[in-house]
């Protein structure tokens, strides 16, 4: 009884968020003047959270994701990862998933996913071993000698995952990464997600079109508004765990889906 | 009746235009002096084999030097001006007009200036050949997907390791097409400026012999400088191979690997 009240007592001060945006802004020079693209960012993920950001096309969302990884420096505002600024990229701490398959066709699955660890030159026996067992927590076990030619978009998609991970960042980043596959493949990624992410106990940033995947992944869903992009809303997603394809059929899903859409019709 | 397949197609056309190239002339259709019979060619060929082998020589050394210097100047240039955005705007314009004047027109000039020896001819065909690859490997740089950059960055790639690991691997196959058009250009080169003024090399033979009217001696020349075309061609398609594995893998060869795909395909749509 006296450790629960020691707990709950600390639990706001003690854990260092996995990400902590405050008051990001960003305004790129267009042709006919500044655009602002990004307005008063604010947003804490706790560690181990999965939060979806959610936002017309237009929104930032992409700028924000390449401020993230330490891609691209924001006109004003700080982004503190496990507590300390990004600097620069630094894979050892955020991971990143794209869109598109980013992965180098000139390489096979298993070297793709060695590529991180290449460019840190870690040993040969370490890398392989990594991107072995990263090969298998993907579900891709004996499909290392492959090229990406080889493999279907899901499976790509897969190879991307444990690229992301391979070097045991605490924070991954998802852009769009399941927006090139086909609806089933989709629900078969996003389901996947769940079971890596749930054996990894990594925080996720994930993001996505996708209302329907925002609220089956989400713990939290972020709305952004168009450009500039803006929070107008963060919905607690308060469905079970682990989520089921049942739960997309139930009330509940339905009316957090139902919120969030309202919330981007609104302010469009 | 089955069709033959392309291989076997392209072996018999091949196979035809010998048969042809013997008949036509040995049943008076042209004459010889046009187009003397294969066999006689061939023959010709055996018996002054010490003047065409050392000919051969001399423009094979020419054709390897001045590719040589085509494609290493050509990579070179043709990576700092796609790789640099405002070297790009201002050459690569001026690059493309070049590239269509008939430079062969400044082949005099070469032998003012480097005599009528070898080293003009080298010149000629390294300049000749040098346009094509600089091209292509400014187009391979600068249509590299944008994708393979930033995630690159974002797994923490320095500017070398950008250079090394993603920007020459995802080029090569751009290059390879170059090196393939800008090598035949400089064989293309080198003949030709042997034919226009030279004391050596097969292309001096083709004019010589044209003169004295020995249509045999003509062919004999022509024929080496086929076998010297082809096995060019050859040898950049194995060097192809070789190193885009990544393009063709799988792709023609049914391997074992492709066939649980197969059979899945073949069960989803049963």
């Amino acid at each position: 009884m006296q450790r629960v009240a020691h707990v709950s007592e600390l639990s706001p001060v003690t854990p260092t968020p996995a990400v902590e945006i405050s008051d990001l802004s960003h305004v790129y020079a267009g042709r006919d003047g500044d655009v602002p693209a990004l307005s008063d960012i604010n947003l804490t993920v706790p560690t181990g959270r999965f939060v979806v950001i959610v936002g017309p096309s237009g929104c930032g969302k992409t700028s924000l994701l390449m401020m993230l990884a330490g891609l691209r420096a924001a006109s004003s505002g700080t982004i503190l990862c496990g507590g300390r600024a990004m600097a620069g990229p630094d894979p050892s701490r955020i991971g990143v998933v794209f869109q598109e398959a980013s992965l180098y066709p000139w390489l096979t699955a298993l070297e793709n996913v060695e590529f991180p660890l290449a460019l840190k030159r870690t040993p040969r026996d370490e890398r392989r071993r990594r991107a072995d067992s990263m090969l298998r927590l993907v579900g891709l076990e004996g499909f290392d000698g492959r090229y990406p030619h080889e493999l279907s978009g899901g499976m790509k998609q897969r190879v991307s995952i444990a690229r992301g991970l391979v070097q045991d960042p605490p924070v991954l980043l998802m852009d769009e990464p399941f927006a090139a596959l086909d609806e089933q493949t989709r629900m078969t990624m996003g389901h996947e997600l769940l079971r890596i992410w749930s054996q990894t106990s990594k925080t996720v940033v994930f993001i996505t079109h996708s209302l329907t995947e925002a609220v089956y992944l989400a713990d939290e869903v972020v709305v952004m508004s168009a450009r500039p992009g803006r929070i107008l809303d963060t919905v607690e997603i308060t469905l079970p765990r682990p989520r089921t394809y049942e739960m997309m059929a139930t009330d509940v899903f339905g009316r957090l889906r139902e919120r969030i859409w309202h919330q981007i019709r609104s302010a469009a | 009746m089955r069709r033959p397949s392309p291989r076997a197609a392209r072996w018999l056309i091949g196979l035809a235009i010998l048969i042809l190239w013997e008949a036509i002339p040995r049943f008076g259709i042209l004459p010889e002096l046009f187009v003397p019979p294969l066999t006689k060619t061939l023959y010709y060929l055996g018996a002054n084999w010490i003047v065409y082998g050392h000919a051969l020589l001399v423009t094979l050394y020419e054709v390897a030097i001045s590719m040589l210097i085509a494609c290493g100047f050509g990579i070179l240039v043709g990576a700092v001006v796609g790789g640099l955005a405002a070297l790009r705007t201002l050459m690569l314009p001026v690059f493309s007009s070049l590239y269509a004047v008939p430079i062969v027109i400044l082949y005099p000039v070469f032998t003012a200036w480097f005599g009528i020896g070898s080293e003009s001819k080298i010149a000629f065909a390294g300049v000749y050949g040098f346009f094509p690859v600089m091209l292509a490997t400014a187009a391979g740089i600068r249509t590299i997907d944008d994708q393979f950059l930033v995630a690159a960055r974002s797994m923490g790639a320095s500017l070398p390791q950008l250079i090394a690991r993603v920007i020459i691997p995802a080029s090569i196959p751009t290059v390879l097409v170059g090196l393939r058009l800008g090598g035949a250009l400089t064989i293309v080169g080198v003949v030709v400026s042997e034919m226009l003024t030279a004391a050596d090399g097969i292309g001096y033979l083709v004019t010589k012999n044209r003169t004295t009217l020995n249509s045999p001696g003509v062919f004999a020349a022509i024929i080496l400088i086929f076998a010297l075309s082809i096995m060019f061609d050859l040898s950049v398609r194995a060097l192809e191979r070789r190193t885009v594995v990544w393009q063709t893998a799988g792709r023609r060869t049914p391997d074992e690997s492709a066939a649980p795909r197969t059979d899945t395909m073949a069960a989803a749509t049963a």
